[in-house]
């Protein structure tokens, strides 16, 4: 079976490299990006299976990531951690078709097991 | 002396100028009127005095005897004239001349009555009586001339005085008022300047100006606006930064949220990988907490800075040394911004009073502006020189970024103005304008788009201070 692919947004380095460690060590192959527009080009080119990002960002923000990979591939999964998640970016969200919505402190189990959840349902 | 006495008195002053005047001009008045009156009457005398002498003549000429009866009539009339206005006369020219007058004039008739015995030419008795008549007509003839001229002097006189009393009030009133006005103008200038620095928002004490009249009222008025206002700004500030708290909870939450977030990944990783990891690697897990923790005290201390009205802890300081302090703390900032700097600083610069950590934040502050304006690189120069008033030193911050638009420039200072969006506080300049007043000195920034910004402090020197080794 082939391994999945996981992409991971997130302008905190401490964020990538723990999310990277940690979902490696389920046998998924990780790439992270420190911002979203590097990570866009690299999605036109790479399919991903889900893609984890950060909401608040400079310059693209987590909502246009989510649309431009709907846009690309609709059958990636979405999940987006934010953290002050009010009612509005929630819906906007949804009606984005996000897969997940975390709020931090991040609880790396709960992510692990949405990503899981997102494969699955693929499948 | 207030400015109300001074021109109260002055116009006392003139008051009984005008009033002496007028009395003096009456009592003239009433003199030249009894004069005229007595010139009058001494006009009727001659002309009685010239009939008697003609009637005198005829006698000579004639023998008329009735001329002597008409001669002696006009005596009696003349006599009764006398006694009538005897008061009048005496009062003009005084009762020795009358009594003379009434002398002649019965030396006269005597004359007079022994002609009329004599009945006969009696050539020594007519030259008694022309010598006796030419007295007296003399006589009257010169008192009426002497007071006629009396009259004329009067007026004259009178003429003179009333020219230099005009002209005594005139200067009077021009000079008093010319004084009291040159006193309110200068004053009200003053006042005006000192207004118009409050307006700018200097709420300083009007000072060297002691006065006791109603211009110190006003400066004591003034200045207890001015020390008013002075309150009121530093408890608008104090309420502007507790109203900003709501504003800032959403920024220092956020500025929280990511190192707390990054603590509990480290956390969560450590622990699912402990077996795994080297002892290395965990040292260097545990390093990264210890980094975010401090991450997380910075913005605390930053908002404890913010929301703290601390007192300056001054001290004779080197500014030089607390330059190349901030420099350094800045340094691997700068350099991985790739930016060149070059320092210039005068040796020769007297020390400051100043409370180094406060001045510290402000160059810090300024520093990472001008770093954050060159994000492709640049140059920094950073100088400090006596300033052109020798009691103050100067510091120089000039970058090459990308300047402000001189639309922004007015309101740089202000609390919570920012150009870096969700970047920026708007705090960091507010506060280094507040640092820097509160140590008496001067913050200003000359900017031009695309050229750079430089920025200048201006910090009174430390009086009996002692000066750098040179």
């Amino acid at each position: 079976m082939s391994q999945y692919r996981i992409m991971v947004i997130d302008d905190e380095k401490i964020v990538c490299d723990m999310a990277k460690m940690s979902l490696e060590q389920e046998g998924y192959i990780v790439e992270t990006f420190l911002n979203a527009e590097p990570a866009l080009s690299r999605l036109k080119e790479k399919r991903f299976d889900v893609v984890v990002t950060d909401y608040k960002m400079k310059g693209i923000d987590g909502m246009e990531v989510l649309r431009a990979v709907k846009r690309l591939y609709p059958d990636t999964e979405v999940i987006m951690i934010t953290a002050f998640a009010n009612l509005d970016t929630l819906i906007e969200a949804l009606r984005g078709e996000v897969h997940d919505f975390f709020p931090k402190p991040l609880k790396i189990k709960e992510l692990k097991s949405s990503i899981q959840r997102a494969l699955n349902r693929k499948r | 002396m207030k400015i109300e006495q001074k021109i109260i008195l002055s116009n006392i002053f003139n008051v009984a100028l005008i009033v002496l005047i007028g009395i003096f001009a009456f009592q003239n008045l009433n003199l030249i009127l009894t004069k005229l009156r007595f010139v009058e009457i001494a006009d009727d005398l001659n002309a009685s005095f010239l009939e008697m002498r003609l009637s005198e003549k005829n006698y000579f000429l004639y023998h008329d005897e009735s001329a002597l009866s008409d001669i002696r009539k006009k005596i009696d009339d003349t006599a009764k004239s006398i006694e009538l206005a005897k008061d009048d006369i005496i009062r003009v020219i005084g009762e020795k001349n009358l009594q003379e007058q009434e002398l002649y004039l019965k030396e006269y008739s005597e004359v007079i009555e022994e002609v009329r015995r004599a009945k006969s030419d009696d050539i020594q008795l007519e030259a008694k009586l022309r010598a006796e008549g030419k007295k007296l007509k003399g006589f009257s003839e010169s008192i009426t001339r002497l007071e006629r001229n009396a009259v004329n002097d009067i007026i004259s006189n009178s003429k003179r005085i009333l020219f230099y009393s005009f002209w005594a009030i005139l200067i009077t009133a021009v000079v008093v008022s010319h004084f009291v006005s040159q006193r309110i103008l200068r004053s009200l200038r003053e006042i005006e300047r000192q207004a118009k620095s409050i307006s700018e928002g200097n709420f300083n004490k009007i000072e060297g100006i002691k006065s006791n009249d109603e211009f110190g009222s006003v400066i004591a008025a003034i200045n207890s606006m001015s020390g008013e206002l002075r309150n009121r700004e530093e408890q608008l500030i104090q309420s502007k930064k507790l109203a900003s708290i709501g504003v800032l909870t959403a920024g220092v939450a956020h500025e929280i949220t990511n190192p707390l977030n990054n603590i509990s990944m480290i956390v969560q990783t450590y622990t699912e990988l402990y077996k795994k990891l080297s002892s290395e690697e965990r040292i260097d897990f545990m390093n990264k907490v210890g980094k975010e923790a401090e991450r997380i005290k910075e913005v605390v201390q930053n908002l404890l800075d913010f929301s703290r009205l601390r007192k300056p802890d001054l001290k004779e300081t080197d500014i030089n040394m607390v330059i190349e302090k901030s420099f350094k703390l800045m340094r691997n900032t700068i350099e991985v911004s790739n930016i060149d700097v070059k320092l210039n600083l005068d040796d020769g610069l007297l020390h400051v009073f100043i409370d180094e950590h406060q001045i510290q934040q402000v160059l810090v502050n300024i520093i990472s502006n001008a770093v954050q304006a060159m994000p492709e690189g640049g140059n920094l120069f950073i100088s400090t020189m006596t300033g052109k008033d020798k009691d103050f030193i100067e510091i120089s911050i000039a970058d090459t970024g990308k300047g402000i638009p001189p639309e922004f420039l007015p309101h740089i200072f202000d609390p919570f103005f920012t150009t870096k969006g969700e970047g920026g506080t708007g705090l960091g300049l507010s506060v280094s304008y507040g640092i820097i007043k509160n140590h008496k000195g001067g913050i200003r920034v000359e900017s031009e788009v695309g050229v750079g910004t430089t920025f200048i402090i201006e910090l009174p020197v430390c009086k009996s201070s002692g000066q750098n080794k040179v």
